[in-house]
Order: C-alpha cells, then sequence, then structure tokens
C-alpha cells in the first residue's frame, strides 16, 4: 500500500472506509427492512400520492411517487435524497482534503520533495478518490442487493447496479470539484464550503424545476437531474445522463493540475 | 569545479518586507555551502524556490544545470531535502514513511536508510505521532540522506538535535562532500555553519550581503592578544611591529591585533616580563559582527 501516492492514499481513508461501509449497511438494512410492512399498506402510498406537487418532486427519484414497488420505495427513501447525501459528504472530504488537507498539515511540502509532479499527485489523488467511491459504492450494491433478496423485493440486480452507479459517478463529480478548489487554493475549508453549497444549490435547482418554469433551462445544468432523470432503478443505466457527470468529473480533474503547477506552495 | 546551484539575481515578492531580492550565488560540486542570516532573513525561501515549492518572480534559478522550473522533477530525483518546519505523516511508522518515499524515488531496498536510522540511533517502528522532536529530525534527515543525492539542502539541519546525534549529522554530511556530493545548508547558528562549511553566504532582510570562503573570513578577522604584564611597558613599546595593531589598554593589561603571524609580537613580548597570554582565534562570529556593525563596509 505504499507504492504510490494513489494507494498510499487509499491506505490513510481505510478506516474512513470502514465506518462509511458500516454506516450505509446500517442505513440500508434499516430502510430494506421496513419495506415489508409499507409494502402491505396501501394506505401509505395513497397518502404519498397526495402530497403538494413540490414535495412529490423532492421525495421521488426520476420517476413519479410510488411506494408501492420496490423501484419507487427505494428512489423515495434512499436515492433521492440519503444515498447522494452520503457519498456526497465522504466524496466532498476525500476530495478537499487530497491537495488542500495535506497541504494545511505542512506534509505536502515533503511529498514534493520526491521526483513526483504535482500534476502526477493531482491524479493519483484522484484514482484515490476514484477507487474510495468505487468502493462505497460496491457496498451500498452489495448491501440493497442483499437486503432487496431478503425481503423479497421485486427489483433487478443490475437497476440496483444502476442506481448505485449513478449516485457513484454524481459523488464522484463533486469530489472532483473539491479536488480542484482545494488544488487551486490550497484552503480545505473553503473547498469543502464553496462544493457543498454548489450541490445543495444544483439540488434545490433540480427539485423546484417542476415548479419553477424559469428553472427548466439550468435544471439541465444540475449533476442532480442527471443523477435521477434516467430513473435507473425502472429502465436501468442512461449513458447520456451518467456521461454527463462524468464529463463533470474529468472537466474538474483536467483543470485541477493546471491551477495546482501554477501556483506557490503555501507553508 | 562544477557548478551544481546558480542563482542570477533571483527575486520573490510576497508582501512587504518579505521574500528575496536580486540574489546572485552559485553552489560548487563537492562543496558544503552553509547559509546564514538570522530568522525571517529570505533562507527558507530561496530554499522552497530551488524546491520549486514556490516560483521566483524574477531572476534564474537552476539546479544541476536544469531549470527549477521546467526541469523540477529531475532536479528532484537527485536532491534530498530537509524542510525547516518538518511535518511528517503522523499516522505512520519512521518505517512506513521511509519505504513510500522510497517507492517514490524507484528506490525499494531499505538497507541504507536503516543503516542510517541505526547510526542515528532511530527506532523506525514507532508511529511519528508519539516520536520527540528530535526523532521527528532524524526521521527527516534519513529521508533526506537515504537514497544518496547529488544535493542536499537542508534547513536548520540539527534543530532539536543533542549534541552527540549532532557530532553524527556533521559525519554524514562530511561522507556526502567526500562522494563527491553537495550540501546546502541553511543555519541561523554562525559556529554550526563555520563548523562544517567550505562558504558561507550572508543574507539578511532579503538580500545576499556576503559570499566568502569560512578560510577567508577568518583571515579577515583579527586574531587578538592580551597580555597582562608585571609592569605596564613604556606608551610606545610596541610601535613600528608589522601587523601587529595596539587594540587597547588597561593598566597592565594590553590586548592587540593580529593580521598575520605572531611571531613579530612574541618576540617583542619577550623583552618584558608577562604574566599571562591570552590568543583569541577569531570566528566568523566576530566578522558578522563587525559586518553587522558596519565596522567592515567594502567586505563583500
Amino acid at each position: 500500500m505504499l507504492r504510490n501516492v494513489a494507494l498510499k492514499s487509499l491506505r490513510d481513508i481505510r478506516r474512513g472506509f470502514l465506518w462509511w461501509s458500516l454506516g450505509l449497511i446500517g442505513f440500508v438494512s434499516l430502510i430494506v427492512s421496513v419495506y415489508p410492512t409499507v409494502h402491505s399498506n396501501p394506505g401509505l402510498n395513497k397518502l404519498a400520492q397526495d402530497y403538494p406537487e413540490a414535495l412529490q418532486a423532492f421525495i421521488a427519484f426520476g420517476g413519479a411517487v410510488d411506494y408501492s414497488s420496490a423501484a419507487g420505495y427505494l428512489g423515495i427513501e434512499l436515492f433521492s435524497l440519503m444515498v447522494p447525501l452520503l457519498l456526497l459528504v465522504a466524496a466532498i472530504g476525500t476530495g478537499a482534503g487530497a491537495i488542500a488537507g495535506e497541504e494545511e498539515r505542512g506534509t505536502l511540502e515533503l511529498l514534493l520533495a520526491n521526483p513526483v509532479s504535482r500534476t502526477r499527485v493531482v491524479l493519483e489523488k484522484a484514482v484515490a478518490l476514484g477507487l474510495e467511491l468505487a468502493g462505497l459504492g460496491l457496498v451500498l450494491w452489495l448491501a440493497l442487493w442483499v437486503g432487496s433478496v431478503a425481503t423479497g423485493m421485486d427489483i433487478s440486480v443490475g437497476h440496483l447496479a444502476a442506481a448505485t452507479l449513478s449516485a457513484v459517478l454524481l459523488a464522484l463529480a463533486y469530489g472532483a470539484i473539491a479536488i480542484l478548489l482545494g488544488a487551486a487554493t490550497g484552503r480545505r475549508a473553503l473547498a469543502i464550503g464553496v462544493t457543498a453549497a454548489a450541490g445543495v444549490a444544483a439540488y434545490l435547482v433540480n427539485g423546484l424545476a417542476p415548479l419553477v418554469h424559469a428553472l427548466k433551462v439550468p435544471q439541465k445544468l444540475s449533476p442532480f437531474y442527471h443523477y435521477a432523470a434516467g430513473d435507473p432503478l425502472r429502465h436501468g443505466i442512461s449513458a447520456g445522463h451518467l456521461s454527463v457527470l462524468l464529463a463533470v468529473a474529468v472537466a474538474a480533474l483536467a483543470l485541477a493540475p493546471v491551477f495546482f503547477a501554477r501556483r506557490d506552495l503555501s507553508t | 569545479m562544477a557548478e551544481v546551484v546558480r542563482a542570477e539575481q533571483l527575486t520573490k515578492n510576497y508582501g512587504q518586507n518579505r521574500g528575496i531580492a536580486g540574489v546572485d550565488f552559485t553552489v560548487e560540486a563537492g562543496e558544503v555551502f552553509g547559509f546564514l542570516g538570522p530568522n525571517g532573513a529570505g533562507k527558507t525561501t530561496t530554499i522552497r524556490l530551488l524546491l520549486d515549492l514556490i516560483r521566483p518572480t524574477s531572476g534564474m534559478l537552476s539546479v544541476f544545470g536544469l531549470d527549477s522550473r521546467r526541469e523540477s522533477v529531475a532536479i528532484r530525483r537527485r536532491l534530498g531535502y530537509l524542510p525547516g518546519d518538518l511535518r511528517l505523516y503522523e499516522r505512520m511508522t519512521g518505517d512506513e514513511l521511509l519505504r513510500f518515499f522510497g517507492h517514490l524515488r524507484g528506490v525499494s531496498d531499505s538497507s541504507r536508510a536503516q543503516e542510517l536510522a541505526a547510526r542515528l540511533d532511530l527506532d523506525l517502528d514507532r508511529r511519528i505521532k508519539e516520536l520527540s522532536r528530535g526523532n521527528r529530525q532524524k526521521v527527516g534527515l534519513v529521508q533526506a540522506f537515504m537514497h544518496d543525492p547529488d544535493l542536499l539542502v537542508l534547513d536548520e539541519p540539527t534543530s532539536g538535535l543533542d549534541p552527540l546525534v549532532q557530532e553524527t549529522f556533521y559525519e554524514l554530511v562530511a561522507e556526502v562532500t567526500t562522494r563527491g556530493g553537495t550540501v546546502f545548508l541553511s543555519s541561523h547558528v554562525l559556529s554550526e555553519v563555520q563548523h562544517v562549511a567550505d562558504r558561507v553566504g550572508l543574507i539578511r532582510e532579503g538580500r545576499l550581503e556576503l559570499v566568502d570562503t569560512v578560510d577567508n573570513l577568518r583571515g579577515r578577522a583579527f586574531t587578538t592578544v592580551e597580555a597582562t604584564f608585571a609592569e605596564p611597558p613604556a606608551p610606545d613599546a610596541f610601535a613600528g611591529l608589522a601587523g601587529v595593531r595596539l587594540l587597547d589598554r588597561h593598566g597592565d593589561v594590553i590586548r592587540f591585533g593580529l593580521e598575520g603571524e605572531i611571531d613579530p609580537l612574541l618576540k617583542a613580548l619577550a623583552r618584558f616580563h608577562v604574566k599571562a597570554l591570552d590568543v583569541h582565534e577569531a570566528d566568523l562570529e566576530d566578522v558578522f559582527l563587525a559586518r553587522y556593525r558596519g565596522e567592515e563596509p567594502d567586505a563583500a
């Protein structure tokens, strides 16, 4: 695990990864275990469908609000908010720590005394972020799979994987933005704050767009729109929407070394 | 001798009163160059420019004939660095940290690192966060020396080291130059630089005020001789002696300044009843103190 910067960075977050995994497993178990009760109670579905349109837009994931199907239930309870929230928190934390965190702790000075370019350090840190999120995605997917089988959910493993992949790519996009801001400024708190604020704004734009006509166009710029719009729990992978998320991540990671290479390291 | 480092009109502006301005110097292969100055004078700024951690505002800086900015990775391959403000990965053990940096340098054999750690009496199995300041500094020294670099850049290397370990450090520095390596060493402690350096550069308020060999600087300073007489000699008893100046006299104690050999003075003293004689070899401190007081304005 000490062969290169990417593996060493993964090693640094191994404890955190364990806790995030346990948290995800626990949360998924809780939600999935309630499904049989909800499923057998048609009144709840009726109640949800009577919610104001504004609320429905926020609680649904991709398609319509529907407590009666496994896809609808998991969308509302997990994928509309909690799963992306958890993965984004993990991704932004890792991303902001990648350059800015090491810089503030002062360890970047000695790391960069080695014959590694700044570009390579940024990209290896990005690889570590990608592997971390892939690992969390795998844990999430396995927990959903086991849970869905245990509670007899009528949903395919492939669709669970598609939704998970969507969430992982959304988190990767924001993690990459956090890397970019951290690499450009060297300030971890700034990278976390600005990225998180951008995430909240994008979430609100996407959620409010069905009600506010003026947001119809900006909605298409929101990563949260592309995260959910393909309705992956019902329809599987939507390559078009996912490639937008991937493009955001790639663009941020392409810019990060450019800004990082130009500036002085802070003491 | 080949140039290892060359700085021409090197300038780095930060805000007000910081950074360096118009610094010119070269470091030759095989020498120990002592970079001396009070804290905040610009030593660390110059060193961080060498490592490409910060970028010059203007001027030229090359290491091994390579551009300090564009070819920094190639430079760092042949360079070992000990920062003045050493920050290590707290959760790693010394061994893990050294293996990690070894891999980044393409060196998987850790025997040299182990050997250095043993000489410095450093336990590599403990986590960095459990180490004292002195032991952290040893980890810093090992990672700087372990790949036998052509150039060592050491910022205040002996801070936190006890005197015994300092001696080991001086041995390590001597071994580097013996095998043809070069050492660039900063310090605010004169006696330390004087101990190891072949040449010294004095930086103050961002300007390099003086660069000279330690031998020359020593030669530039007077040796002072203090003689205590049984009876005060006549006022003109020591007039006209070559290279001897009478600095001051208090009753039967006279202080002389010597520019050359001590022999003429000794012969002259032999005519009197001398109760005590104290010869004080000049050290760099005297030169620099004289310079700071402006007593030797043409020294550079």
